[in-house]
C-alpha cells in the first residue's frame, strides 16, 4: 500500500480500501459466477468512466476461473484420491502353514487433504478385487443413467 | 514328521490299552480337533473321559493337538502321520483311527492355520456414494458430481479397523478403476501360466 501510495499521490488508507473493494467485487462476482451482463450492470452504479468499466469487466473475466478454483479449495473436504500403486503376491508359506498357495493384490492408495500426503498400505485376495472392480463400475455407471442427466439438465 | 519327546510320551500313553480304552481314546481324539477347530474348552467334559486321571489327559491332549498342529503346518500325507505314530508305539487300529479323524478336519484345519498371521490391512468390502455439488458458502454453481468412497477394511489382529474413507472426482475414480482393472487382467494372466 505504502508503494502505491507514493505513486498514486494518494493517503494509505484510500489505497488499502481501493484494493479491498476491488478484491470483494472480484471475488463476490466469481463467487456467483454472475454474467458479464450482470457484472457491468452492477459496476454501472459507481460512475466510472466506461474505459475503466470495461478494464474492470476484462478483469473479472480473465481471472474468474482461477479465483473460483481457490475458493474451491476454502470448501470442508474429505482426504482426495491422488493415486494407485498395486503389486501382486504370492503366499508361499507361513511359520504357521508351509506350501501355501495364496495369491493377494498388495496396494498403496496415496491420498491428499489439504497439503497432507498420507499413504495407506491395504491387501486384498483376487475375488474382493474383481468385487471392488465391479461396484466402483456401477458408481461411475450412475451418472449416466436418466435420473442424473435429467437432475443435472434442471440445475443449471 | 516329528513330534517333542513331551508329546511322543503323551502318545506312548493314547497307544496304551490299559490307560486309555478304545472307547477313551476315540472320545480324546474327538476332543482334540474340536478344541482346536471349535471351542477351546470343547470335549474334555466327555463322560467317556472322566475316569482318567486329569494330569494324564492333560498330557495326552496336549500330545494330540500338537501331532494334529504339526501335520496340518507341514501338510503332512497319511504315511508320513503313520510313521511318526507307529514310532510311539500305537497299534494299526489307533493310527486309522486318528488318520481317519484328521482326513475328516484337514480342511478347516488348513483354513486356521492359515488365517494365523500378520499381513496388511484387508479389503473386505467397498461403498460409494454420489452426489452432486451444488454450491457451498464459499463458491456457488459448482455444478460437478463428486464421489465419496468408502473401504471396508479388517486387521489381521484385531479384526476390525476405521474405514478408509475418501473423495473423488469422475476422473479420479476413472483412474481408479482402471488401475484395479489393470491389476485383474495382470491376475489373469499370472493364473495362465
Amino acid at each position: 500500500c505504502a508503494f502505491f501510495t507514493g505513486k498514486l499521490n494518494v493517503g494509505v488508507d484510500a489505497v488499502q480500501h481501493g484494493v479491498e473493494g476491488l478484491t470483494y467485487l472480484l471475488t463476490e462476482s466469481s463467487k456467483l459466477m454472475i454474467s458479464e451482463t450482470d457484472f457491468q450492470d452492477s459496476i454501472q452504479v459507481l460512475g466510472f468512466s466506461d474505459d475503466l468499466n470495461k478494464l474492470l469487466v476484462q478483469l473479472y473475466l480473465e481471472n474468474r476461473k482461477e479465483i473460483r478454483s481457490i475458493l474451491g479449495e476454502l470448501a470442508p473436504k474429505l482426504p482426495s484420491y491422488h493415486n494407485l500403486e498395486w503389486r501382486l503376491d504370492v503366499q508361499l508359506a507361513s511359520r504357521s502353514l508351509r506350501q501355501q498357495i495364496k495369491p493377494a493384490v498388495t496396494m498403496k492408495l496415496h491420498l491428499h487433504q489439504d497439503d497432507d500426503q498420507t499413504v495407506q498400505v491395504l491387501q486384498t485376495d483376487p475375488s474382493t478385487l474383481l468385487h471392488l472392480i465391479q461396484q466402483l463400475e456401477q458408481a461411475l455407471g450412475e451418472m449416466k443413467t436418466n435420473h442424473c442427466r435429467r437432475i443435472v439438465r434442471n440445475m443449471k | 514328521m516329528e513330534l517333542s519327546a513331551y508329546a511322543q510320551g503323551g502318545w506312548r500313553l493314547l497307544g496304551d490299552p490299559r490307560c486309555f480304552p478304545r472307547r477313551c481314546y476315540a472320545s480324546l481324539l474327538r476332543a482334540a480337533f474340536r478344541s482346536l477347530l471349535d471351542h477351546p474348552h470343547a470335549g474334555l467334559d466327555d463322560p467317556d473321559l472322566k475316569d482318567i486321571d486329569p494330569a494324564v489327559l492333560k498330557h495326552c491332549h496336549a500330545a494330540a493337538a500338537t501331532c494334529i498342529l504339526e501335520a496340518g503346518k507341514q501338510k503332512a500325507d497319511i504315511s508320513a502321520i503313520s510313521t511318526c505314530l507307529e514310532d510311539c508305539k500305537l497299534d494299526k487300529e489307533r493310527i486309522e483311527q486318528f488318520c481317519t479323524e484328521y482326513q475328516k478336519n484337514k480342511d478347516a484345519l488348513e483354513i486356521l492355520l492359515g488365517s494365523i498371521g500378520r499381513s496388511p490391512l484387508h479389503i473386505t468390502d467397498v461403498s460409494w456414494r454420489l452426489d452432486y455439488q451444488i454450491k457451498s458458502n464459499q463458491l456457488h454453481k459448482t455444478y460437478q458430481p463428486s464421489y465419496l468412497v468408502t473401504l471396508n477394511v479388517e486387521n489381521s489382529d484385531s479384526g476390525s479397523h476405521p474405514d478408509v474413507r475418501f473423495s473423488c472426482t469422475m476422473e479420479q475414480l476413472q483412474d481408479l478403476v482402471g488401475k484395479l482393472k489393470d491389476a485383474a487382467k495382470s491376475l489373469e494372466r499370472a493364473t495362465q501360466m
